[in-house]
């Protein structure tokens, strides 16, 4: 009963959000031509550090594309949806937070539903155009059930995703500060998992399997595809992304509740 | 001498107020950190315990990138280039016209202050640290050691230069997406940054060698970790005094289109 | 009972000391100390049905937090709450949907959409059903004639307008009390005339109780019958706005400067407040006294050289209020 007026609430509040966005379109226009600029340079940044070496680990380059698209196609999804809860911190320091908490509907869904972030056609155009010509070079054979599987990647690595930058947006009700949290600790951690996690130190490895468990957004579940094998881990720990995503969204969903307590009782 | 006093007040001014954002000090450093770790790896797994490739052994690799990082963090302590975008949007920029000092040179006293400041509390402490106990070379004469810090300030000025013009395009343009992602491309890859570029296929590593990026990182590093010596040391700084000069006409010629506009057209 | 009641309300904070100086600056980065402060000391008052009550006092007198903890945003340290039966900060949602709130800087409005559309997702979000949504807006035009600018984008809507827009945003659900934080701030003169109108409207019709917090005495003196001072987080003053127009309304401030103070003298109907040289302030009831009358006094023994009268802002009668206490004046002064 509740999910479903909620549901329609949400579609209501989105649909205000889009039409929004689309009154500037020219920086509509602008941020996926910015999008597809910067991935593409990470793209060739790869090819020519491959030029003279050939392999990554025993990753090649079109392995290493695959790899950076699947983190790119989620990341995608994840800035529509969750993106605007970087910048928490502007919201609380000037004052627009409280808005959603004089209102009689869940906060986090409210603040959660503020915003669909439309610009990320740059990241989908980017993936579905290297996915497409790295299945040809690497001949990956799209059998239905890996096709199920790339979708559930693909959802968990959202929830990952998601979920992080819910934590980050979180740290605002305890520190005033999120933002600048995006920028030092998930968009250097986000770059890292662009590249094989093997070729990281051990530690770096354990920590981004189970306590940022950003090996699931690609890295292990392109292992799956790829039928590559993951040294210190077992091979088949790529299956479990779904489950990892779901799991690590509803512990940052219940630390963004935490939070909200501590923002009630300090204001701040 | 009386300017330059003015200046340095800006650079003491700077360099205090550095102090206050203590939580930029820190989350600077560490993501300076996250990535060095991430082009060390990188690097690591690229020679795959090969001693050497296209004749740079595997040590003087490793160094190049940890100098590349360490100029990376003074690089990022000025004022970066969605500062100079928001500023210019807000009109903060636009204000400034109105005192009595040269605006990008104001900035780039500020700059100072604020690199001087994050250089003692964070690069230096840390990066002396990691050249203690990291297997790298070092400079074995104090002459390099000249020529690499007269380089990387070099260097240093050319990127101010370009980053300030990149940002004050915005008095020109509605919306700037796509400038800065050019911007942050050309600074990473052709720079030189995280490749070398004798790594580099051949007709890419000329169109690197005819644009001003590369005085930013390849040549200062290339010094430090003797690529480049002897007379063509000379050369090197040569090229970067060149580029100097040019980026700096360059941003002359657009600051004084936008101070035109905005005196004109007021912003 | 009363709809609104408060009982020994508390709020603390620790807020982070800023250091000076080089060597502060360095410190700074590596330890922090934080100075308690006491936002709301101890608080109570309680509210009618279809009162509408002025909440006044300078900035950073805890006003704004203690609208937060009315409207469960904040959770006090101590005492009692209570809105409309409920403890705003355990039942948050369900005290939502009692309350409306206009905050006068941050519209609570679809900044970049056409104003209608804000009212149909917050009929969507209060589930105000189609019925009562449309008598609702009816209302609105009749009473702040939203129509004229229902379809232009909120950005584009005059201060006034989105003031008018937003105070009917947050009547849609039908609340039972409205909290008005500056609604009158920024405006002109005669959009300020309005508004009051508006909310005296809209008290009137609806029956809304109404808090009201602002700088702006003439608010408080066109709209409300009563007032809660606070200073410093205590409650000051609290009672009819009549009381404190006689007592500090009508008072006056005569400043003079005079050529010399050699020869002394009484003036009747006036207090002298304070002396600065051969400056004097001179406080007066202006019903008891007018000012001319008191110059012609003054001039009969001393030269003025110069002289100004001046009026009473909310600041300095709160201010009053609280160094004096609510107490009688005296009539005759020394000068």
């Amino acid at each position: 009963m509740a999910i479903v007026k909620y549901i329609n609430l949400y579609f209501k509040l989105i649909g205000a959000g889009v039409r929004a966005q689309l009154q500037y379109r020219f920086a509509f226009i602008m941020r996926i031509i910015g999008m597809l600029t910067a991935y593409t340079g990470t793209a060739v940044t790869m090819w020519v550090m491959l030029y003279q070496f050939q392999t990554l680990g025993d990753w090649n380059f079109y392995e290493m594309l695959f790899l950076l698209a699947l983190s790119i196609v989620s990341w995608g999804f994840c800035i529509i949806l969750f993106f605007h809860f970087r910048s928490l911190d502007t919201y609380i320091l000037n004052g627009t937070f409280d808005r959603f908490l004089v209102r009689p509907i869940n906060p986090f869904f409210h603040f959660m539903a503020m915003k669909f972030e439309v610009s990320s056609f740059g990241q989908f155009i980017f993936s579905v155009v290297v996915l497409t010509w790295v299945s040809f070079e690497l001949q990956i054979d799209w059998t239905i059930g890996k096709a199920i599987f790339l979708l559930g990647v693909i959802v968990g690595g959202v929830l990952i995703q998601g979920g992080l930058l819910v934590i980050i947006s979180a740290l605002a009700f305890w520190t005033t500060k999120s933002e600048q949290f995006y920028w030092v600790a998930m968009y250097p951690a986000r770059n890292l998992t662009y590249y094989p996690l093997m070729i990281y130190p051990k530690i770096l490895q354990w920590v981004t399997a189970f306590v940022i468990p950003f090996g699931f957004v690609n890295y292990f579940p392109s292992t799956v595809i790829l039928e590559k094998e993951t040294p210190f881990f077992p091979d088949a720990i790529g299956y479990f992304s779904p489950l990892v995503g779901i799991l690590f969204f509803m512990l940052s969903y219940f630390i963004w509740m935490q939070g909200l307590k501590r923002y009630k009782s300090t204001g701040s | 001498m009386g300017q330059l006093n003015m200046y340095w007040t800006f650079t003491k001014k700077a360099f205090l107020r550095s102090a206050v954002y203590r939580f930029e000090v820190w989350s600077r450093t560490g993501s300076n950190l996250i990535f060095l770790v991430m082009w060390g790896s990188i690097w690591t797994a690229l020679y795959a315990g090969r001693e050497e490739a296209a004749g740079v052994s595997f040590t003087a690799m490793l160094t190049y990138i940890v100098v590349s990082k360490f100029l990376d963090g003074v690089n990022e302590a000025g004022t970066p280039l969605w500062d100079i975008q928001e500023k210019v949007r807000t009109g903060d920029i636009s204000l400034e016209l109105m005192r009595p000092f040269d605006v990008p040179l104001r900035y780039l006293f500020a700059d100072f202050g604020s690199v001087a400041f994050y250089m003692l509390t964070a690069l230096l402490p840390i990066y002396f640290l990691l050249f203690l106990f990291m297997d790298l070379t070092l400079p074995t004469d104090g002459f390099t050691w000249i020529y690499f810090i007269l380089s990387a300030f070099l260097g240093f000025l050319i990127r101010y230069c370009v980053e300030m013009t990149f940002g004050l395009l915005t008095f020109f343009l509605v919306e700037t997406g796509g400038i800065e992602d050019i911007f942050y491309f050309a600074m990473s890859l052709l720079s030189g940054s995280v490749i070398p570029l004798w790594f580099f296929p051949g007709w890419l590593e000329t169109i690197a060698m005819y644009l001003p990026f590369q005085s930013i990182f390849f040549l200062p590093i290339s010094i430090f970790i003797g690529q480049i010596s002897g007379s063509q040391i000379y050369m090197a700084l040569g090229i970067q005094l060149f580029w100097l000069v040019v980026c700096y006409l360059i941003l002359r010629l657009v600051w004084n289109r936008a101070s035109h506009k905005v005196v004109v057209q007021g912003g | 009972m009363s709809i609104i009641e408060v009982n020994g309300l508390q709020k603390e904070f620790f807020i982070a000391k800023r250091e000076t100086g080089v060597m502060g600056a360095v410190k700074s980065l590596f330890k922090r100390e934080f100075t308690k402060k006491e936002a709301v000391k101890d608080i109570s008052f309680s509210i009618e049905k279809g009162e509408m009550v002025g909440y006044i006092g300078p900035n950073g007198a805890g006003k704004s937090t203690t609208i937060k903890m009315l409207t469960g945003i904040l959770v006090p340290s101590s005492g009692d709450v209570r809105v409309n039966g409920i403890v705003p900060y355990e039942n948050r949602q369900e005290n939502a949907k009692n309350i409306g709130v206009v905050f006068g800087q941050r519209t609570q409005l679809w900044w970049d959409l056409p104003t209608i559309e804000s009212f149909e997702l917050l009929k969507a979000i209060y589930r105000v059903p189609d019925k009562r949504y449309k008598e609702n807006m009816d209302i609105f035009q009749e009473i702040l004639g939203l129509n004229e600018f229902i379809n232009t984008p909120v950005r584009q809507l005059s201060l006034g307008q989105r003031m008018r827009a937003d105070i009917a945003a947050s009547l849609l659900h039908d609340p039972a009390i409205l909290f008005l934080d500056e609604p009158t701030i920024g405006l002109d003169v005669v959009a300020k005339e309005k508004m009051r109108t508006f909310i005296q409207e809209i008290n009137r019709e609806k029956q809304v109780t109404v808090i009201l917090t602002t700088h702006d005495m003439e608010d408080i003196e066109k709209l409300c019958q009563r007032m809660v001072l606070i200073d410093h987080g205590q409650k000051v003053y609290d009672g009819e706005i009549l009381a404190v127009k006689e007592r500090f309304g009508k008072m006056r401030t005569l400043v003079v400067d005079l050529e010399d103070t050699s020869k002394q003298r009484f003036v009747t109907g006036g207090e002298l407040v304070k002396q600065e040289g051969n400056r004097y302030w001179i406080r007066f009831n202006r019903d008891e006294i007018s000012a001319s009358d008191l110059i012609t006094q003054i001039s009969q023994t001393h030269n003025i050289k110069d002289l100004t009268v001046e009026e009473p802002d909310i600041e300095s009668i709160i201010s009053r209020i609280y160094q004096e206490g609510f107490t009688e004046q005296q009539e005759t002064v020394q000068i």
